[in-house]
């Protein structure tokens, strides 16, 4: 099921979701309602999303991480995007996808050093 | 260096092409079998008085250091005329003075030389094609008008081969600037420095970015100086990529500032409507790189303990 393949580590109060290779709609979707679902029972105050494994970023999954971008900093949080490779970065910016000026990071490292900045 | 230029069934076609235009039909090439007998007659004497104009310019002195030499051009001179005059002027024809052009051009033997000796074969072959027929003086000059196109069309061949040699050195220029890859130096821990020297075209857009990115992730730097001192000007489409890049960049939780916009730059991108509002810059990479140490809070001291 959509909903068993990602999976949301809590560390502290950070939430981290590894985003797996190639993510359907259907997962991408699920994500979103998973992520919120936990914040709100965990509190979690920032949210990494590892996206270091995706090789291909459509405009329905930018559009979903814009808007849960959006969810999570009403629900109290912030999210940070990490990881992005190369020509992933290229395609986002060669197709003027956004990400809904979302918080980006090197790696879940830089991604952690960030959100703890900000307490 | 070898020139494509065999001749491939566009060329050929191209060929028929040219002979056309010039009016050069089965009648000229007739008319130029029968003027072959007539050649023999005087290709030496042609020959001859070709090779005392070369011998007595310096430029063309040059090429025949030796009698040696001199006697192999010769002969190879009087083949050539002969063929002129021999009856087929299909692909064979084609190839074989495509093929001499590119052993001129390729000897460098200048344009002006290589031009000026067809005028030389006209000058010396007119008055004896006209004193060949004589007693048929239109039909004499028939014969030089067809000997006329077959020389024009040879020359304008010599100008292909050396067109097509001048284009293939700068289509290797442009490969081999491609391949100069744009530098990308880690000046500082987490800090990236990058030149960009001349126009950013689609294709060194491209490699840039990847260039760029990939050295993000691998030094791990959170700054990447561009610095555009050496752009001296910037269109529509250079603007575009330098802003992708800076997106791109971005995407990678890094940033860039941008040192060196020279005046020309500035205006262009305003004018151009380029929204850099949240790139920081700096006039120049010394500032860029104390701002850039700056955000990684790293401070710059004298040992003495001045800043």
């Amino acid at each position: 099921m959509a909903d068993d393949s990602i999976a949301i580590v809590r560390v502290r109060d950070v939430l981290m979701i590894a985003m797996p290779a190639d993510p359907d709609d259907a997962t991408v979707s699920a994500l979103q309602e998973k992520v919120l679902q936990v914040i709100e029972q965990s509190e979690a105050k920032g949210v990494i999303l590892d996206i270091s494994a995706v090789e291909t970023l459509d405009s329905f999954f930018a559009r979903t991480v814009a808007e849960t971008v959006q969810m999570v900093g009403l629900m109290g949080g912030r999210t940070v995007i990490a990881g992005m490779r190369p020509s992933v970065a290229i395609t986002t910016t060669q197709l003027g996808l956004t990400l809904g000026g979302a918080m980006t990071a090197l790696d879940v490292d830089r991604a952690l050093d960030m959100l703890s900045n900000m307490h | 260096m070898d020139i494509h230029l065999q001749t491939t069934t566009s060329l050929a076609r191209e060929w028929e092409q040219r002979k056309a235009f010039v009016g050069f039909t089965d009648a000229e090439a007739q008319m130029l079998l029968e003027l072959g007998p007539v050649a023999e007659t005087y290709v030496d004497e042609v020959v001859e008085g070709l090779y005392r104009q070369f011998l007595s310019f310096g430029e063309t002195r040059a090429f025949f250091p030796d009698e040696a030499t001199l006697k192999r051009v010769k002969a190879l001179q009087r083949a050539y005329f002969l063929q002129l005059t021999q009856g087929d002027y299909g692909e064979a024809y084609l190839a074989n003075r495509l093929h001499i052009g590119q052993v001129h051009q390729q000897i460098g033997l200048e344009p002006r030389w290589y031009m000026g000796a067809y005028s030389i074969y006209m000058q010396l072959a007119f008055p004896r094609v006209m004193a060949a027929f004589k007693h048929d003086l239109a039909k004499g000059q028939r014969m030089f008008l067809a000997l006329l196109k077959i020389i024009t069309l040879d020359t304008e061949l010599a100008i292909t081969t050396y067109i097509a040699a001048g284009e293939e050195v700068i289509s290797q220029q442009s490969r081999e600037i491609l391949e100069i890859s744009i530098p990308v130096v880690q000046v500082w821990a987490g800090v990236l420095v990058t030149p960009l020297i001349g126009a950013l075209d689609t294709a060194r857009a491209q490699q840039f970015t990847e260039r760029l990115l990939d050295r993000i992730v691998e030094t791990r730097a959170s700054v990447a100086l561009v610095d555009i001192t050496g752009v001296p000007t910037m269109d529509t489409r250079t603007a575009q990529h330098l802003t992708e890049a800076i997106s791109a960049v971005r995407l990678l939780g890094a940033q860039v500032l941008l040192t060196g916009v020279r005046p020309a730059i500035a205006q262009t991108l305003v004018h151009l409507g380029i929204d850099l509002s949240n790139v920081a810059t700096r006039p120049s990479l010394e500032a860029g790189l104390r701002l850039a140490l700056d955000m990684l809070d790293l401070q710059v001291m004298h040992r003495n303990g001045q800043r």
